[in-house]
């Protein structure tokens, strides 16, 4: 593999704009394990009910992708709060459920990700489903870019990093975080969990439909997509530590890393080796994720 | 009393006669309705469809002879082709269907066979293509592809050659379709005498393809050749022309035969040539534009170039046996065996399960229409290299 090509700006783009989009989703997942311990297998489909909104708004009515990812926020963070309010606060009520939770969390998350897959097969037809927006090429210096890839790009990263104050600086963020920390201690000092659960779900959700959005610029669409996000999702949660929410990003620039500059190292049929292998060598090596605490008792 | 009886007898004889030609036959099918193969299976679903409105406003099918009212049977198999042979044993034993179509996908094609042979129930398939669909027992089930990797690549480099390429780049999806077409296309291109600058392979769940991209911006060869399936032929197109890839020759093997790629590029995929065998534009073929018309009508979209015309060409093949043989299934197999039939796609005659009549050919998009490029004896069009990417 050519030096030149490993350090042109063309690679070093599309592991920005991987990286940014990868970032958005594990975000969104790591704050529902971290507060709740909720496997949210599902994560992916509202990816993927992100970029339908944007695709309608932008097929049916003509509104830039841009303006309808803020909608699909809306909508989906509507949904997290609903989804929590009416199924999830139910199951932490119950001391049994409760004691198997990651576990009845995976089989309920699952059953609902093959629910919505198949309703929005049934409802939007399987085809899969793309629009030009923002298409024209972008030079800049030696990478050539597709506009709404940097869009993209910029977008995701203002979010991420709208979040990275949102949970330094903001009383709900420094509550999500203390949730993480310890969720008894943070009942004791007077955070209302409930209702910082719901403010979790809703941002978690309105996170994974951004990216959605934003992502159905770049590519197709259907109603499957939604899968291999959830599995890089939860790659990147654990390779960045688990409840660490600046964790998610890093572990988003490292996978976007191994899989660009990996594959150009080695071969691109060993992406899938790559990403795993260091995946694997992380979990042997540093359990807790590369940012990740030490485990403690709980 | 006897002769009333007689009578009464001889009515209700004749009455359940005419019953029985006006009862409905059965013909059923398991195709991928939902699932990750449902995205790519839909047009042929378009088309089995489209074939049953048609069937509705005829009022049926001729049946040797007859024309007989036709109840349709379909069922999800879920992109699972596991659950395929169960579930066209089910259509036969249990919901007693006469006539069966095929589903979609090669391995699907394949997994039915045991099936078709086990009940002596016989199919005309329409998307597989394989050269190991050559070690299937004939009988059952035949082939109208004519897109058979072996005879694509040896095809593909003579196309090659014609066109003074001299250096190529072939990038591959590790699937069984795409390697097996690889397999052949190299000694091929070797025996071409054409230099291949960049030969990399990658797995079904690849996200970006720019560090291949890039290799082959650099070693700028005369032809760029695609073996990819839908969602990397995407992320193959959109990358070239994110770095403006100026091969003259640019081959995408899967997918710009759904419009869906037409949408997504428009003009950007003029130029590109992909696999295929039936243009509407071609004259030889008088019922190839109507059946265009029909599936525009009534999908406000055209046809998918492969898939769909490949449904219709075997709706055709056993609409046509039926009608000579009627039901029985020994005359079905005898007549799919030995007739040639009229279809979409010109004449097509089987020998064993393979389609021996029509040419292996490729497809071009010009102007947003696919025109056929190759054989000589086919083309609707010239080929036309490729001039660039749009803005």
């Amino acid at each position: 593999m050519n030096l030149s090509i490993l350090l042109s700006g063309q690679l070093l783009a599309s592991v920005l704009v991987l990286a940014s989009l990868y970032a958005l989703v594990a975000i969104g997942l790591n704050l529902v394990y971290g507060t709740m311990r909720l496997l949210n297998v599902a994560h992916g489909e509202l990816v993927m009910l992100g970029g339908y909104v944007a695709y309608w708004g932008f097929v049916r009515f003509g509104i830039s992708p841009l303006l309808s990812a803020l909608i699909a926020m809306a909508l989906a963070a509507l949904a997290g709060a609903l989804i929590y309010i009416a199924v999830i606060r139910r199951l932490f009520r119950s001391v049994r459920l409760l004691q198997r939770v990651e576990s009845n969390s995976l089989l309920l998350f699952f059953g609902i990700s093959i629910i919505v897959q198949n309703a929005a097969a049934l409802a939007f037809t399987a085809n899969n489903r793309g629009y030009q927006y923002l298409d024209n090429v972008v030079a800049i210096g030696d990478a050539r870019v597709a506009a709404n890839r940097l869009a993209a790009l910029a977008i995701a990263a203002t979010a991420c990093f709208a979040c990275v104050l949102f949970f330094r600086y903001a009383r709900s963020g420094m509550a999500m975080r203390a949730i993480i920390q310890h969720r008894d201690a943070a009942a004791l000092v007077g955070i209302d969990v409930d209702r910082i659960n719901v403010q979790v779900f809703a941002l978690g959700f309105a996170l994974a439909a951004l990216a959605g959005a934003l992502i159905s610029t770049t590519q197709e669409i259907s109603p499957f997509m939604g899968f291999p996000f959830t599995v890089s999702g939860f790659v990147i949660i654990i390779l960045g530590g688990l409840g660490n929410l600046t964790g998610s990003i890093f572990g988003a620039v490292v996978l976007a890393a191994v899989e660009v500059y990996g594959v150009a190292l080695i071969s691109p049929s060993f992406r899938s080796i790559l990403v795993y292998g260091v995946f694997i060598a992380v979990l042997l090596l540093r359990p807790q994720g590369l940012l990740g605490r030490s485990i403690r008792a709980r | 009393m006897k002769l009333s009886l007689a009578l009464a007898a001889t009515l209700l004889a004749a009455g359940m006669t005419a019953a029985a030609a006006d009862e409905p036959i059965k013909i059923g099918y398991a195709i991928s309705k939902t699932g990750p193969f449902a995205p790519a299976a839909h047009t042929q679903i378009n088309t089995y469809e489209l074939w049953q409105d048609q069937v509705a406003a005829a009022g049926g099918i001729d049946v040797g002879g007859k024309k007989r009212p036709v109840k349709f049977i379909s069922y999800d198999d879920q992109s699972d082709f596991g659950k395929a042979p169960q579930i066209y044993e089910k259509l036969i034993t249990d919901d007693k269907a006469d006539l069966l179509l095929a589903p979609w996908g090669t391995p699907f094609h394949f997994a039915i066979a045991g099936i078709l042979e086990k009940y002596q129930f016989p199919l005309v398939g329409n998307s597989a293509a394989s050269v190991t669909i050559r070690e299937i027992k004939p009988g059952n089930i035949w082939f109208p592809t004519s897109c058979i990797p072996d005879r694509m690549a040896t095809e593909l480099a003579k196309f090659l050659v014609q066109q003074k390429v001299k250096t190529a780049s072939v990038t591959t999806l590790q699937l069984p379709f795409s390697l097996e077409v690889k397999k052949y296309l190299m000694p091929a291109l070797e025996q071409a005498g054409i230099k291949v600058v960049v030969n990399d392979e990658y797995a079904p769940d690849v996200k970006d393809l720019t560090a291949t991209l890039t290799k082959i911006k650099q070693a700028a060869p005369d032809a760029t050749i695609s073996l990819s399936y839908p969602p990397d032929s995407i992320l193959f197109i959109k990358g070239a022309r994110e770095l403006d890839i100026k091969a003259p020759f640019q081959l995408v093997l899967v997918g710009p035969a759904d419009y869906f790629f037409s949408k997504m590029f428009g003009p950007n995929l003029d130029g590109i040539v992909t696999m295929g065998h039936w243009s509407p534009h071609e004259a030889k073929w008088p019922k190839a534009m109507p059946f265009y018309e029909a599936y525009k009508k009534k999908f406000n979209e055209p046809p998918d170039y492969l898939d769909s015309a490949l449904a219709w060409m075997s709706i055709e093949i056993l609409e046509q046996a039926v009608k000579t043989a009627g039901l029985d299934k020994a005359k079905i197999r005898e007549a799919i065996s030995t007739e040639t039939f009229d279809t979409i796609n010109g004449p097509v005659k089987f020998k064993g399960v393979e389609n021996v009549t029509t040419p292996t050919m490729f497809l071009q998009f010009q102007k947003g229409e696919a025109q056929i490029v190759w054989p000589a004896s086919e083309t609707t069009a010239s080929f036309e290299p490729k001039s660039g990417w749009a803005k």
